[in-house]
């Protein structure tokens, strides 16, 4: 430990750096861990954990008389020695600059981008009506695994997926077809593990089958440029290029098995 | 006999043995991977006529013939495998091909190099190529530039690639590639579009092996001829990287219309004013309208430029795009049929006829929303209508419209016609200024734009002499349009008062610090 400083201030200060490094860099490496995509952490939360850090550390030095002495050293230096003025003088007027700062950076009338809270995979409707007949969704397969050669499907599904989908979701399955800079929301990816992979088939049918205006209002139906297939395709083309959408990108759909076992979208 | 004819004597006695090998092998490795993932686009047997063919312009290539764009080697001469590798690593900007260097590993990769050699014989009956000396490029400066545009023009970029590079040269409107499809010259002011890469570099070697299969010529024989030098040709590549931007554009969310209060002869009353150099550009890229019938994949459109003012009275938006031809004009009625032909009917038909005009469309929601809900990003829908600022280039003039949907626009009213726009036409560039003031006497049928707001915005744009009219068109999703207000001196009250208070709060503390060393000195 021959970096660690001995007086309770700069202890202090090391804490506090190693936390915002921790809290900062080392968070983030959590999540893949446990295979969960990872995420930089909000400024906001950023700053909840340093407050809670820096009460652990003013807890920690007035917790002993001597200590608490010696933590109190440096500031009373800055603000009596006659060697430290010069550090006085700066700190007395950049402090109240920051914090004058900080203040113009929230009463700035600031014109952004309205936030957008949108939720990606809203609650499927139990039954939807498709090209004028009805259908349930609710406990629905995926009729073409159960009928002819799956082979014969991928490869229908395939030339669909080409005719149609490519130019978004792009022909690696990853969202980023050569339209895909056009939109925003972007197409998904289905390489990703957030999307078909934790989707029942039946999700997906009604997600192409009636597209991004087919949403409910908290998927922001206005924005999504995925087409409702519906105009397009039959009921059997659109559950062969869900078959395609998984044997592809190597993703299995959850059975409704699992999803009445309790987990959601 | 030099060591090359021997092998190439070789060669030409070998083809029968090898193209047995290649039976032999019912399934070469790079098979597999080639069918997964190539075939849907350069089809099973690599002729270039997948089930994505038709969707797509330029065409995937067709292996069979063995011609490659993206080379070391002279013109007309076969890649080198480093070629066809590097291809496959970052595919080709500006087209449909994908780069796979993610998703493949390297033997896969090297597996597919071998397999797309075998689908052509002339790999097996020619030499192994010879790459071509490249030079290193010279430093750029502005002089090296100057002379760039000269060679430009002496020898002839600008009959197809047109004066300022915007593809309307003369020659633009009769080109094919070697398919007999009909092919734009590149926009040469759009570098990150380049099929082979947009450095110097790049754009050095295109010159200097032509694009096979495509009617870019390679300038390699004017420096064998003399007629230019080597060093001279870089002078052009320098010429043309400096036609693009330096960086590649970003997106941005928000378009930004500062508030030019009333000095300075307020807003420019013209497109061409010199004035709009100094503003904020905001780069919005379309891709086609592939969401409702009929489709259209092939948008010459495929970005505008959108820079906004306003004086707290009037909002002026300027939208500058390139496109080579001012429509419609009949020089390029075969061009445009040509691509109504190569890009089907694929829908329900094309609703393309001689004589389309170019169009453009600023599309905003009838009502600001006060939530998240906005109109449909394609010309609104039943529920929530969108408001148009609609211009086509026949007509030379702005019209406001209200739609319930792609293509239902109609028109306001000539007595409520509020939008006006003044548009200018030259070197493949249309510049269109739309003005509008803020609020308007027609409180229900405009959108009303409260100055200190951001407003949603979109576009869609038509070029008639490439086949778009109708749903036909190239289309962005929602961006928003920001109309700025000088910050109030009032703003400044809060942070100043802070200032003050926390100095203030600084200094007694210490003073009192030291008033108390003075007394008891060493405690603290
Ligand atoms: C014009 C672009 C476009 C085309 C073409 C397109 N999509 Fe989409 N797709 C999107 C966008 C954007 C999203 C994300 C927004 C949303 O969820 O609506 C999306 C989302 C999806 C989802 C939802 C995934 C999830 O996790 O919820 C599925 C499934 C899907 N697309 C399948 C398809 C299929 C199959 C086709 C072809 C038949 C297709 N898409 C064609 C743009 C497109
Ligand atoms: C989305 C469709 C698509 C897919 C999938 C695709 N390509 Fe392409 N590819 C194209 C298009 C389009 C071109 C022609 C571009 C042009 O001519 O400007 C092309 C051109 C090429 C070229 C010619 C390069 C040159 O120098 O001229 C090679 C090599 C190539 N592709 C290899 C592959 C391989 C290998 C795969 C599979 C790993 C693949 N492509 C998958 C669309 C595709
Ligand atoms: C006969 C017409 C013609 C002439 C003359 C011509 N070009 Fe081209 N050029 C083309 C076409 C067509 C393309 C587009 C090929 C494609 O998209 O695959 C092209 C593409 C390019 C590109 C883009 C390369 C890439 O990687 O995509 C550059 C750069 C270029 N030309 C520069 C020049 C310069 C500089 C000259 C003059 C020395 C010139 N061209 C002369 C027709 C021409």
């Amino acid at each position: 430990m021959r970096f660690w400083p001995k007086e309770p201030f700069w202890q202090g200060v090391a804490v506090l750096v190693m936390a915002f490094l921790l809290i900062v860099f080392g968070i983030p490496y959590l999540p893949p861990l446990l295979g969960i995509p990872s995420a930089p952490i909000p400024n906001s939360v950023v700053v909840q954990y340093m407050l809670t850090a820096l009460v652990g550390v003013l807890l920690w030095v007035s917790d002993n008389q001597t200590r608490w002495q010696q933590f109190k050293q440096p500031f009373h230096a800055v603000m009596v020695e006659e060697r430290k003025k010069p550090i006085r003088m700066i700190l007395l007027v950049l402090l109240p600059a920051l914090i004058g700062f900080i203040a113009y950076g929230r009463v700035k009338p600031s014109l952004d981008a309205p936030p957008s809270f949108r939720a990606i995979h809203p609650a499927p409707p139990s039954s939807i009506t498709f090209q004028g007949r009805t259908i349930e969704i609710t406990g629905l397969e995926n009729p073409l695994r159960t009928r002819g050669s799956l082979d014969d499907h991928y490869e229908e599904g395939k030339s669909i997926y080409y005719e149609n989908c490519l130019a978004c979701h792009g022909d690696l399955l990853d969202g980023l077809g050569h339209y895909s800079h056009g939109f925003n929301p972007t197409p998904l990816s289905f390489q990703d593990v957030g999307t078909i992979a934790q989707l029942a088939e039946s999700f997906v049918f009604w997600r192409i089958a009636k597209g991004g205006v087919g949403l409910p209002n908290e998927g922001g139906p206005w924005n999504s440029a995925m087409p409702a297939w519906e105009e397009f395709l039959t009921e059997d083309e659109i559950w062969a290029v869900t078959i395609f959408l998984y044997e592809q990108a190597g993703k299995t759909p959850r059975t409704w098995e699992e999803h009445a076992e309790g987990g959601e979208h | 006999m030099g060591t090359r004819a021997l092998v190439m004597a070789a060669y030409l006695l070998l083809p029968l043995p090898l193209a047995a090998q290649e039976t032999d092998n019912e399934n070469p490795a790079g098979k597999v991977v080639y069918d997964r993932w190539c075939a849907g686009c350069h089809g099973t047997d690599g002729r270039g006529e997948g089930p994505g063919a038709l969707t797509m312009l330029p065409r995937p290539r067709d292996f069979t013939r063995a011609l490659y764009q993206v080379r070391t080697t002279g013109s007309g001469e076969l890649p080198t495998d480093d070629d066809i590798m590097h291809v496959i690593n970052v595919g080709m900007p500006g087209t449909a091909m994908p780069g796979w260097e993610d998703l493949l590993s390297s033997q896969e990769r090297e597996d597919l190099v071998t397999y797309l050699k075998s689908m052509s014989r002339f790999f097996n009956s020619s030499p192994p190529p010879a790459q071509l000396e490249f030079s290193n490029a010279p430093r750029v400066s502005d002089d090296r530039i100057a002379e760039g545009a000269e060679i430009y023009e002496q020898v002839e970029c600008s009959k197809c690639h047109g004066r300022s590079g915007r593809a309307d040269g003369p020659s633009a409107p009769t080109q094919k590639d070697d398919s007999d499809l009909p092919i734009y010259p590149a926009n040469l002011t759009q570098n990150w579009r380049f099929n082979g890469g947009g450095t110097v570099e790049d754009i050095y070697r295109v010159l200097r092996t032509g694009l096979d299969g495509t009617p870019m010529p390679t300038f390699s024989d004017l420096i064998d001829a003399g007629v230019i030098t080597d060093d001279q040709l870089w002078n052009l590549a320098h010429y043309v990287r400096s036609l693009s931007p330096e960086e590649s554009p970003r997106i941005r969310e928000v378009i930004t219309a500062a508030n030019v209060g009333d000095g300075e002869g307020g807003l420019p009353t013209s497109p061409t004013d010199e004035r709009w150099e100094t503003v904020d550009k905001f780069y919005i890229p379309l891709v086609g309208q592939i969401v409702v019938k009929p489709r259209w994949f092939n948008p010459r459109v495929q970005n505008l430029w959108v820079q906004a003012l306003h004086d707290s009275a009037d909002v002026a938006m300027l939208v500058s795009w390139s496109d080579p031809s001012r429509s419609p004009n009949e020089e390029w009625a075969p061009f445009a049929q040509q691509i109504v032909e190569a890009m089907g009917p694929k829908d329900e038909g094309s609703t393309w006829a001689p004589g389309a005009p170019d169009q453009l469309v600023v599309q905003f929601p009838l009502t600001l929303p006060t939530g998240m809900e906005r109109p449909y990003f394609l010309q609104g829908d039943a529920r929530r209508p969108a408001y148009l600022w609609s211009w086509r280039s026949d007509h030379d003039r702005a019209v406001e419209m209200v739609a319930r949907g792609l293509g239902t626009g109609q028109e306001q009213p000539a007595s409520s016609q509020q939008v006006s726009a003044e548009a200018a036409w030259a070197d493949g560039e249309w510049r269109v200024l739309f003005r509008r003031s803020l609020a308007t006497p027609d409180s229900t049928s405009d959108l009303q734009m409260p100055r200190a707001t951001v407003v949603p915005v979109a576009f869609q744009a038509w070029d008639g002499n490439n086949g778009e009219a109708g749903n036909q068109a190239a289309v962005s999703t929602w961006y928003f349009l920001a109309l700025e207000e000088p910050v109030p001196v009032t703003v400044l009250i809060t942070p100043l008062a802070a200032f003050l208070l926390t100095a203030v709060l600084g200094l007694v503390v210490v003073t009192r610090a030291q008033r108390r060393e003075k007394e008891i000195p060493g405690r603290n």
